[in-house]
């Protein structure tokens, strides 16, 4: 972003410019609608242009812009008839869109945006099979084609699916409203029937998927899209765990409360724990490297991962 | 007249130029600069940041025969201007469609699409989903970098490290960088999120080494990473869990039916503390069955942590 009006109005003009050189004729309107902007704007943008040149800036070296019943002709404009270079950032946006979309299963490698970005990288110098890959995750990816079928049709949809907090698996009847990728993991946000409200699924849980073609009846979409991962609340346990530095990655995992760093690397840290199987899970993969500390945590919390350990203990000896 | 006048009739000039042109050769044949001596040189300095900003090569080399030495501007054309891929209207469309379904925040992908010929008139498509691509600072220079072949300098892990960077990678939701690190003499992956401070070049363009092409197909699972031959592991998985473990483990395990539904997987399993994470991930609904080692060793780790 530049820093002033005048550098963002410089910005649009220099790709505005080269677009209406190309297009001799084209109509004000359509100018407006290509660069997202009124057609006032449009009007006063080009009157601008139409005084640029070069010194001495006699009318031969200057600019000129005709616009007759709201179409636009521009010549003279050497020096602004081909765009501006892309930047680092805007090339790698791109190609990073296109590139996970094309990772996604049903993309045609030979359609539309898998020639476009062949020619933006031989553009850009860039190779990207061998220096860019955007993987959105594959696991459950087999589910976006029906659902993306259900969203389209109004549909509701049958699962199975593993709740991963609670530990159990159980069967569904939703209705798909939208997908979205995130942290690597795809989600569905429904309308629950068995809930009766608002959830969002990882695709990765469901285990199994039909389509009913049953059109759904429902409340409408709340105003904001639920956000994926847990979020504490005031209603949670806390437990506070002293991390080796071993386990220190688990403040970068999960939200954490008063992270306190000392000097041999070790990290004290607060958790809101969003379910007792999730705790469970977590003890028991550091084992060694975690120690539940008392102060702050709720009663009972220092036994959570012996009783677990004990649990599947038993599953071995028996 | 009017600053955005100004600033398109500098860009002119000094794409018009063939050799660098001085701050005081800049003032007179640019109009719209004050009179005054230091309000010049101040808007002159907000100019060349103006143009820096939107990525307009602004170069300064020194005025040719010029005694003192004096500083000078020129924009090269060549850097300036953007090769036209030359896209058909239905690849301009894709381009835009992809943009607006995988948004990589705040690199500027609207100007991108402006370069290429303006938006085109295309509808997201509501059942096709939402993505997120998350950025982080180190990402735009390490990209610049490869596309350049030029070696960067950053902190990582509280070390300085030279790398020739050769790929970025985004997998479960975070950006990766591949490189040959000089510090170890090896290639090395770095997590983006744990580069500290600033990523700078270092060297000529041109100048860094070139990676091999990474191996295409399956990417390695955690427990597949390492330098010791895998050990085939059985692991029984009860029927409520047999779905998510086939997604955990991938399509490539083997997997046998047992008759109550549930199944018994073959993992070839390197790295053993990832595997057993993986294992404890499933509580008490599933159970490693061969080799005795490896049983041994979840049986040794839950007595521990029993014991707590």
């Amino acid at each position: 972003m530049s820093k002033t009006p005048a550098g963002e109005r410089l910005r649009r003009v220099l790709a505005m410019v080269p677009w209406v050189v190309a297009n001799p004729g084209v109509a004000v309107d359509q100018i407006a609608e290509r660069f997202g902007i009124s057609e006032t704007d449009v009007l006063d943008d080009l009157h601008v242009v139409w005084m640029v040149g070069l010194p001495p800036y006699t009318p031969d070296a200057l600019v000129e812009v005709v616009v007759e019943d709201s179409r636009v002709w521009i010549h003279y404009a050497d020096f602004f008839a081909r765009p501006l270079r892309m930047t680092p950032g805007q090339g790698l946006a791109l190609l990073a869109s296109s590139d996970a979309l094309l990772s996604l299963p049903g993309t045609d490698p030979a359609g539309p945006l898998s020639r476009a970005l062949d020619k933006l990288a031989a553009a850009l110098n860039i190779d990207v099979d061998e220096s860019l890959q955007v993987s959105l995750g594959a696991a459950g990816t087999e589910h976006l084609e029906p659902l993306r079928a259900a969203i389209a049709a109004g549909t509701e949809v049958q699962i199975e699916y593993f709740s991963y907090g609670r530990d159990q698996v159980s069967s569904r009847r939703v209705a798909p409203w939208h997908l979205s990728s995130n942290g690597g993991a795809w989600y569905v946000e429904a309308w629950c029937h068995n809930a009766n409200g608002e959830r969002l699924f990882r695709l990765d849980r469901i285990a199994e998927l039909a389509t009913t073609g049953q059109v759904s009846e429902h409340p409408p979409r709340g105003p904001r899209g639920k956000e994926p991962g847990f979020q504490p609340m005031a209603g949670h346990d806390r437990i506070k765990l002293r991390l080796t530095k071993g386990a220190s990655w688990v403040v970068d995992t999960y939200p954490c409360e008063q992270v306190e760093r000392h000097d041999d690397e070790s990290v004290t840290a607060t958790l809101a724990v969003s379910s007792t199987p999730w705790l469970e899970r977590l003890l028991l993969r550091l084992g060694p490297d975690a120690e539940v500390v008392p102060d702050g945590s709720f009663d009972g919390a220092d036994n959570v991962a012996a009783a677990a350990a004990r649990r599947i203990l038993g599953r071995y000896r028996s | 007249m009017s600053k955005l006048e100004r600033l398109l009739n500098l860009t002119a000039v000094l794409l018009d130029t063939d050799r660098p042109l001085s701050a005081a050769s800049i003032r007179n044949r640019v109009e719209g600069y004050p009179e005054a001596t230091a309000s010049f040189r101040r808007s002159f300095e907000r100019d060349k940041d103006d143009l820096r900003s939107l990525g307009i090569p602004l170069r300064v080399e020194r005025v040719p025969g010029v005694d003192p030495p004096v500083d000078g501007y020129r924009i090269p054309p060549d850097e300036y201007y953007f090769p036209d891929p030359d896209l058909e209207p239905d690849e301009l469309a894709a381009l835009h469609l992809a943009s607006m379904s995988v948004r990589v925040d705040g690199l500027g992908e609207e100007e991108a699409l402006w370069k290429l010929g303006g938006l085109s008139d295309v509808q997201s498509d509501p059942a096709a989903g939402s993505v997120a691509v998350p950025t982080s600072p180190a990402l735009v220079p390490l990209f610049d970098a490869i596309a350049a072949r030029r070696a960067v300098r950053f902190t990582y892990n509280k070390e300085e490290r030279l790398v020739d960077p050769w790929r970025l990678d985004f997998h479960r939701g975070r950006w990766y960088l591949t490189g040959h690190d000089h510090l170890r003499s090896a290639e090395r992956n770095f997590r983006l999120d744990r580069i500290g401070g600033e990523v700078v070049p270092e060297g000529e363009p041109g100048q860094a080494a070139q990676g091999d092409r990474p191996a295409t197909g399956r990417r390695l699972q955690a427990w597949e990473i390492g330098d010791h031959p895998p050990t085939l592991v059985k692991l029984r998985v009860d029927p409520a869990r047999v779905a998510w473990a086939r997604k955990q483990f991938g399509p490539d395990v083997a997997a046998a039916p047992e008759a109550d539904g549930g199944v018994v997987l073959e993992v070839p399993v390197v790295m053993i503390d990832a595997f057993r994470s993986l294992v404890l991930e499933f509580l008490d609904h599933a159970e490693i069955l061969e080799p005795p080692e490896m049983r041994d060793d979840m049986i040794r780790w839950l007595s521990e942590v029993a014991k707590q």
